[in-house]
């Protein structure tokens, strides 16, 4: 009762409101069939009983025309057609699928109450189907939209203006002449559904009852499509159907509600007034909350709907009636002329046929026909309601000027115009020539489809026609779903690059080109036409976050298109310079370790042999010794730059030693190699001590050489070793260097220490022949007087003969210096 | 060619008699009310004609959805033309009853096959095992 009311004070409101009155209208229904919420407290069945001994009294000899005056009239019409309300609930099982007809039964609850309201008319029926009127407000609102304004009297002129309308007519009048008067606000709903119901059609009453049911359905999606043009989303959430891209009103309809509330979320920024009048709808439902965390914002624009979903058919129940009951449904040659403006370009193809539908077209054609050409003349009809639109669906993205245009573009406007009268070439129901849009095609391709296409329509036109047109099943996948999926079909053939794409096809066309050029002769120079495929416009798909001008800061917002950036990861590209010489440090170590490793593992043979010797057998033993001196001369070899040359090359043994493993490898190696050899290393150690001593830095290895060395210098001639120590000292300040080193000091002292060993063993060394020795000795006390204490690094040990070697060549003053700076304990 | 001009669409190939060949070898007659974009197809009061010999039967089915992928041949079937009178329609009991025994005899003939290879070491993978490669 309460809905009721709130229903008559919307009424007032404009239409877009009507259609949020109908969606609560709806949803009230909804509530009221599913959950069977008290509104009907008394038993259907009784209710068809009572009905149907209503029935039996009256006739349904009513005639089509403005007769509003008998109310017996019009009450027995309408107790017809309520009759067959209750009895059609019986045959629709689904709940969902009819509300307006759930809706009739169910408003035999509440209007009892209103029943009285009107005057104590007693007849429950006729109560029932004025409720049904009163409170549709697709109904009211279909005839609101119409109204010029017709006075509530003047049934005839009403129902004029309403012819003029076409509308179904099912719903009797029988308020008419008595409502008007007493509510003005039920005058906005009464009026229109008064004169358009004022009579029952002629012929089989099960029509009548399907035909209300649908028109019912028609007209609630007749007002969701006014009340959406309105609205400015239209082609923003277009799927090419009006119903699907709709006012939140119709959602309760949709049986796709995740669908919808993708589309509820696109478009819930742009509709915030209807927001406020969803309160009594569940929301929760719908719509998430356009957080931070939405996938809408911050991400690129959201379809709606998703390209590869089917076109919707809400009025499907509509056409399963006509499927089973093939005799109910007349559905002629549409009156096309006669439809009303406010009614949306995309009009689903049920809507169309059901207003086309109306008890008055259906006078002059005999009943027994099939329901067949509804099929194709709804069809018909969505294109001719699509004149004027360019786009049957989404529009393929970014078409380039006059690329690529889907085909259905093509054909409504010529459609459009031969409508009315059935065509009176061939059998009624055959498709005129839909001319396609070729643009994209060859136009030698398109000479050869024309020419095809008029081949083929002479020959087998008629004979399959004819056979579909009996088959009631035929056309079970609608115009629109065909178009649907040849839209799809012509997305996929969308291409940025055709030579990629559809080589074939274009190296033929073009071959065929220069053929007929060849042939033609070049008298016409014609210019060779491109070929066109659909072609999309290459476009950067990369996503942008959104970026605001001025503000500090990235926008926080992440979501599942635009994730939050974990790392900043900057590629920095080298140069090829520097990569070049990067490559070649690298190549060169590895090069040096290479040669180390070969070392290695001559040297471990070497170092095995004495081992391998005791176990070997006497035979073999020749042969091993053999082995083995090759072995060592390889290892010698290695460390010479170049095969002939006998010096130990220096490059090598400091490439060698500037790897860590290589400087245990000469250390190793040093006690197997021949004297000479394994003093030209020493030697080359010292010349390169600086260097070395550098390159050792991190490795601090050098102090393994230390033992080796020390057994080499022992091995020493006296002259080997002043050269050995000339060779240390070396250039300027390299003796500095040395004194740096750890392993430098150690070195120095070794050699001093040999020295001085070699002098005090024996006293004909010829160590003092020449100066040498003495002047380098003095030099090197110099230095060592002259280098600060602390620059002056430790020695893995101290010899202990260096004092007494001082002692010859420096006074007692520098000795004592000596003595204090190196530490050098005397003798004792 | 209706809807989709230069290219092939089974737009055109609707609410006609069609037999189509599944993957799975079976035969299935009926009229091709829908169609998607993969070309899974909704056949009406299809048929399955099971052929043995000269002999086929035909097994009333109802509606068929076939998923596009398992189609191996899908073709438009003139009812103007005269059948073929070479067969002949026998029931569905007996159709199956034949078809059994033909595969029967194709197991057994498949056996001995494998036993002779095996005695000689060789062994060939099943067919229906390799899928389509």
């Amino acid at each position: 009762m309460f809905r009721f009311q709130s229903l008559d004070e919307d009424c007032t409101l404009e239409e877009e409101d009507e259609g949020l009155i109908q969606e609560e209208d709806e949803i009230d229904q909804f509530n009221d069939d599913t959950f069977g919420a008290g509104a009907i407290d008394d038993d259907w069945q009784e209710e068809h009983k009572r009905l149907a001994q209503l029935d039996e009294r009256d006739g349904l000899g009513l005639g089509l025309g403005g007769e509003m005056g008998g109310e017996s009239n019009s009450g027995g019409a309408e107790d017809s057609s309520s009759t067959h309300l209750p009895s059609s609930t019986g045959h629709l099982p689904q709940p969902s699928s009819i509300p307006s007809l759930k809706f009739s039964s169910s408003s035999s609850g509440p209007p009892p109450p209103d029943v009285e309201d009107r005057g104590g008319e007693g007849d429950l029926a006729e109560s029932l189907a004025r409720l049904i009127l009163e409170a549709d407000p697709a109904i009211a609102g279909v005839g609101a939209a119409e109204r010029p304004g017709p006075s509530p009297s003047s049934s005839g002129s009403s129902l004029s203006a309403l012819q003029g309308l076409d509308l179904p007519r099912v719903l009797p009048s029988i308020l008419h002449p008595t409502q008007p008067h007493q509510h003005p606000h039920h005058l906005q709903h009464q009026l229109p559904p008064g004169p358009s119901t004022s009579g029952l059609p002629p012929g089989p009453s099960p029509s009548s009852l399907l035909s209300y049911q649908q028109q019912q359905h028609l007209l609630r999606r007749g007002t969701a499509p006014m009340a959406q043009m309105n609205s400015h989303s239209i082609w923003e959430n277009s799927m090419g159907f009006g119903p699907v891209s709709v006012t939140p009103g119709l959602v309760t309809h949709m049986e796709d509600s995740p669908l919808m509330s993708i589309i509820k979320e696109v478009g819930l920024p742009k509709r915030p007034p209807q927001s406020r009048n969803d309160e009594g709808r569940d929301l929760s439902e719908r719509v998430p909350p356009p957080r931070s965390s939405s996938p809408v914002i911050g991400s690129p624009p959201v379809r709606a709907v998703p390209i590869g979903t089917p076109p919707k058919q809400p009025m499907s129940h509509a056409l399963n009636h006509q499927i089973h009951h093939p005799t109910a449904v007349h559905v002629r040659a549409p009156v096309q002329h006669r439809y009303p403006p406010p009614f949306p370009e995309r009009v689903s193809p049920n809507t169309l046929l059901n207003i086309a539908n109306s008890p008055l077209c259906r006078g002059p054609f005999p009943p027994g026909v099939g329901p067949v050409l509804s099929q194709i003349q709804r069809a018909q009809l969505l294109n001719s309601q699509v004149a004027g639109f360019p786009h049957g669906g989404p529009a393929p993205p970014l078409l380039p000027g006059g690329g690529f245009r889907p085909f259905f573009g093509g054909p409504p406007p010529p459609l459009g115009h031969r409508m009315g009268p059935p065509p009176p070439h061939g059998p009624p129901n055959h498709t005129p020539p839909i001319r396609h849009n070729t643009t994209h095609l060859h136009p030698q391709h398109r000479r050869m489809l024309t020419q095809r296409m008029q081949n083929r329509g002479g020959d087998r036109g008629r004979t399959g026609l004819d056979r579909r047109s009996r088959d009631p099943y035929s056309n079970l996948m609608t115009q629109k779903e065909k178009e649907w999926v040849t839209k799809i079909q012509m997305m996929q053939l969308q291409s940025t690059d055709p030579y990629l794409d559809d080589y074939y096809y274009q190296n033929y066309y073009e071959k065929m080109e220069k053929r007929q050029e060849r042939e033609r002769d070049s008298s016409k120079k014609e210019h060779t036409t491109k070929l066109i495929t659909p072609q999309v416009a290459k476009v950067e798909h990369t996503y942008r976050p959104v970026q605001f001008a001025g503000s500090l800061g990235k926008l926080t917002v992440s979501s599942v298109n635009n994730p939050r950036k974990m790392i900043d990861a900057v590629v920095t590209t080298r140069t090829d310079d520097e990569e070049k010489r990067e490559k070649q440090v690298w190549n060169k170590r590895r090069q040096i370790l290479y040669t180390v490793e070969k070392m290695y593992s001559l040297l471990l043979e070497v170092q095995d042999f004495e081992k391998r010797f005791v176990q070997v057998p006497e035979e073999d033993r020749e042969a091993l010794l053999e082995q083995h001196k090759t072995n060592t001369l390889q290892l010698c070899n290695s460390l010479r730059e170049k095969e002939w040359d006998d010096r130990v090359s220096d490059e090598q043994c400091v490439m060698i030693m500037s790897v860590r493993k290589g400087k245990r490898l000469i250390s190793r190696l040093l006690p197997f190699l021949p004297s000479p050899q394994a003093a030209a290393i020493v030697m080359a150690i010292s010349r390169n001590l600086p260097a070395l001593a550098k390159k050792d830095k991190q490795d601090q290895v050098l102090c393994w050489l230390v033992e080796p060395i020390s057994a080499v210098i022992q091995s020493l001639s006296s002259s080997a070793l002043t050269d050995l120590l000339q060779e240390l000292q070396g250039n300027e300040g390299q003796l500095a260097t040395v004194l740096h080193n750890k392993f430098g000091v150690t070195l120095l002292y070794l050699i001093l220490s040999e020295g001085e060993r070699m002098q005090s063993s024996d006293p004909n060394c010829q160590l003092m022949d020449d100066n040498r020795w003495t002047e380098l000795v003095f030099s090197v006390t110099r230095e060592l007087l002259s280098v600060p204490t602390s620059s002056l690094s430790s020695p893995l040990f101290t010899p202990p003969n260096l004092l007494s070697l001082f002692s010859r060549y420096v006074d007692r003053q520098r000795l004592e210096l000596l003595q204090d700076k190196l530490q050098i304990s005397s003798l004792s | 060619m209706n809807y989709v001009p230069g290219t092939a669409s089974l737009i055109d190939d609707i609410d006609k008699k069609h037999l189509v060949l599944l993957r799975d070898g079976r035969t299935l007659i009926g009229y091709l009310r829908s169609i998607d974009q993969f070309a899974n197809l909704v056949f009406h009061q299809t048929v399955e004609r099971i052929h043995v010999g000269k002999k086929f039967g035909d097994i009333p089915r109802g509606i068929f959805i076939v998923r596009g992928e398992n189609v191996v041949l899908l073709g438009e079937i003139d009812v103007e033309k005269p059948c073929d009178t070479v067969l002949q329609q026998v029931s569905i009991e007996e159709i199956l009853e034949e078809q059994r025994l033909q595969q029967q005899a194709k197991q057994e003939t498949e056996k001995v096959k494998t036993a002779a290879l095996k005695d000689r070491g060789l062994s060939i993978p099943k067919a229906d095992n390799l899928d389509e490669y």
